[in-house]
């Protein structure tokens, strides 16, 4: 093996005859070093590594002197290459010994960066010899510069630095006021958004017409190929699972029905609500946030703009606007994903739309269409409302978006059985 | 500190822009070894997007940038790791990690990419940052640090791990007169006792003045160099006259 070239790269011809090893050397040569020696062991049958061929990047010399002293003479690389394994040995070799005094010669160094100091600094404030008084010598002027900046006492500050920690009645106490603090932003939010509301109904002129066709594009026509593919393999999968169960009955053919009901009274509105929080609700919040982080919210209030009539209104609308559309798709999606089940199950496509046709009613549509408006009006409040709580930083404006992710389905889960519970009752 | 060419840094015909816009065309300049460089002109005139070519977090159009002597662009895996551990960066706003103390900051280089004892991080994290005089601030959170705090802690994680160029990116911007003198006596102590290679992306004349051996001078009209050479010199005999008005702080 040689030194390696200019670019690096070292040669290496293996020779020997068959039964030697060879192909077990192979596998075991990254464990060899470069500049390593083999020889070939014959007891073991092995390539063995024995003596570095080069010299290490950094070498010591531990001369001990008259009345327990010591000079440690350094040469070579003191770098964050070689530092480690120096660190180390240095460590063993130091231990146990009772030197009154060490000196430390580094004038031989050829190259030390910071790691090298850090290991030099350690010997000389005591760190691997605590009885003896170390003296060090031979740092150039720029070295000794930096040598200056490390301290000892500054490292014993940061390993006796503990980070803060409450205690459980405080960690209640905060949580409980932090929630207090949210329900009175909720209070708050909800009152200036329905006035707001309310105001851009009556005057419609107060609303930012153009914002909200811009917010209804790309929220809600952009979603639609996604809610729709969405829908499609749900229906699909619901329409695969409850023919089995009804083919026992004898009732396939109300897979359709069922199919029907579902999609428009429940799946529907829920998945395309789920896909709203998901997509848009998120980037609701993660907007809205940036602009806050931005302070781009401080600049409206202090031009006299209310946040909630500039960007939160436009979104309401525009959110409750476009729900019952993405319901609609959802809804025909579900259902046309359940038609080619219904044909592979045998059933014409005219018997699968009149059963359709029978199972379903106005009643069910209203039902879908109606719980979609509260759920479009929910996604896009909350979801403003989170962005409009993001604190300080880029973390933040994580925190709120996955915290308006994790509140419109919660609320859309609990609005949705909210429906269910009134809707029984009136029917009942 | 390795030993390396006079000339750290060669720019050779570089034409730089976003998509179809070109910002700067031919462009051809050299940073010596150990010299505070200021790259300086009007707001827009591309001294940001250089300096984003110049520490390949973008491709050029054309042209190349050579840091001792690889091409920062073309490099790839290791090569390029090579090369990026020999300079560190200075963002416009820091750019701390909020979620760790400075020191954990200062740390987070050394923790990837060496394989030092956990007293040997500290210490060498512990002495940049006494190097930049935020030793007492050692377990803080970004967020409770001030601007120019944030951007004393940014320059000692930019130098965790030795590295013989610093790029640094409007380091004045945003900090009030006093704390801007105070990182210009770092940054040329900094280039004085360890003699680290300053590249400086600012329009702050008075940090100019203060810590630049040389400067050149971005001009937007022709997409060029207007000027090169020391700001003092450049302030009395630049061949244009917007440039002697510019550096003389002189409304056109």
């Amino acid at each position: 093996m040689r030194r390696p070239d200019r670019n690096g790269q070292c040669y290496l011809w293996v020779k020997g005859e068959t039964g030697q090893g060879i192909q077990g050397f192979l596998r075991s040569i990254k464990l060899l070093r470069c500049g390593s020696r083999l020889t070939y062991n014959s007891d073991q049958r092995i390539w063995m590594p024995t003596t570095n061929t080069f010299d290490p990047p950094v070498r010591w010399d531990l001369r001990t002197g008259p009345a327990n002293s010591a000079t440690l003479i350094f040469e070579g690389d003191l770098d964050a290459n070689s530092t480690p394994s120096a660190w180390a040995k240095l460590d063993v070799a130091l231990a146990g010994t009772r030197f009154s005094s060490l000196e430390i010669d580094v004038s031989g160094l050829s190259f030390c960066d910071s790691a090298g100091l850090a290991l030099l600094y350690h010997i000389s404030s005591g760190g691997m010899t605590p009885n003896a008084a170390v003296r060090l010598n031979g740092l150039n002027a720029e070295l000794q510069h930096l040598f200056q900046s490390y301290s000892a006492q500054d490292l014993r500050a940061l390993q006796a630095h503990e980070p803060a920690r409450t205690s459980l009645p405080e960690e209640v106490g905060s949580a409980t006021w932090a929630w207090l603090v949210d329900l009175r932003q909720q209070i708050d939010f909800i009152g200036e958004v329905t006035v707001s509301l309310l105001a851009g109904l009556f005057q419609p002129r107060l609303m930012r017409w153009s914002e909200v066709m811009r917010v209804f594009e790309v929220a809600g026509v952009n979603a639609l190929p996604i809610v729709s593919l969405l829908t499609f393999l749900v229906g699909m999968v619901i329409a695969f699972e409850s023919a089995q169960p009804l083919a026992q009955l004898g009732a396939q053919v109300f897979v359709a029905n069922l199919l029907g009901l579902v999609m428009s009274r429940e799946l529907g509105p829920v998945m395309a609500a789920i896909m709203l929080a998901g997509r848009s609700g998120s980037a609701f919040a993660a907007e809205l946030g940036t602009m806050k982080v931005n302070e781009e919210i401080n600049a409206l209030r202090t031009m006299g703009l209310s946040p909630v009539r500039f960007l939160v209104v436009p979104r309401i609308m525009a959110g409750v606007l476009l729900a019952p559309v993405l319901t609609i798709f959802a809804m025909y999606a579900g259902l046309l994903g359940g038609v080619p089940v219904l044909i592979g199950l045998g059933f014409p496509l005219r018997m699968v739309l009149r059963q359709v046709q029978l199972g379903l009613h106005f009643g069910d549509l209203a039902e879908g269409l109606s719980k979609s408006i509260v759920f479009g009006l929910i996604v896009a409040s909350v979801s403003c409302l989170r962005g409009l709580q993001t604190g300080e930083g880029p973390r933040a404006v994580g925190e709120s978006t996955t915290r308006s992710v994790v509140s419109s389905i919660l609320l859309i889960i609990l609005a949705d059985a909210v429906f269910a519970v009134v809707i029984y009752t009136l029917r009942s | 500190m390795n030993e390396l060419p006079a000339s750290l840094i060669k720019v050779r015909d570089l034409t730089i822009g976003y998509g179809e816009r070109v910002v700067l065309e031919n462009v051809n300049f050299e940073v010596r070894r150990g010299e505070v460089f200021a790259i300086l002109g009007a707001s827009g005139s591309g001294k940001s997007t250089l300096l984003k070519h110049m520490i390949g977090l973008l491709p050029p159009i054309r042209g190349e940038v050579l840091i001792s002597g690889a091409n920062i662009a073309d490099a790839e895996g290791a090569d390029k790791t090579r090369i990026l551990r020999k300079f560190g960066v200075l963002y416009q706003g820091g750019a701390l990690f909020g979620s760790l103390t400075a020191v954990e900051n200062v740390r987070l280089p050394l923790d990837e990419f060496t394989e030092l004892s956990d007293v040997a991080k500290d210490l060498i994290a512990l002495s940049k940052l006494r190097l930049v005089g935020l030793e007492s601030a050692a377990t803080r959170l970004p967020a409770d640090l001030s601007g120019g705090m944030q951007k004393r802690a940014a320059i000692a994680r930019a130098l965790a791990l030795d590295p013989c160029i610093l790029f640094l990116d409007e380091p004045s911007a945003g900090l009030d007169p006093i704390t801007s003198a105070g990182l210009d006596a770092l940054i040329r102590g900094l280039a004085g006792g360890l003699g680290i290679t300053f590249v400086v992306v600012t329009h702050e004349l008075p940090s100019i003045f203060a810590i630049a051996d040389r400067t050149i001078v971005l001009d937007p009209t022709t997409r060029s160099i207007a000027a090169e050479g020391a700001p003092a010199y450049l302030r009395e005999h630049a061949p244009q006259q917007w440039v002697r008005q510019f550096l003389n702080r002189e409304a056109a």
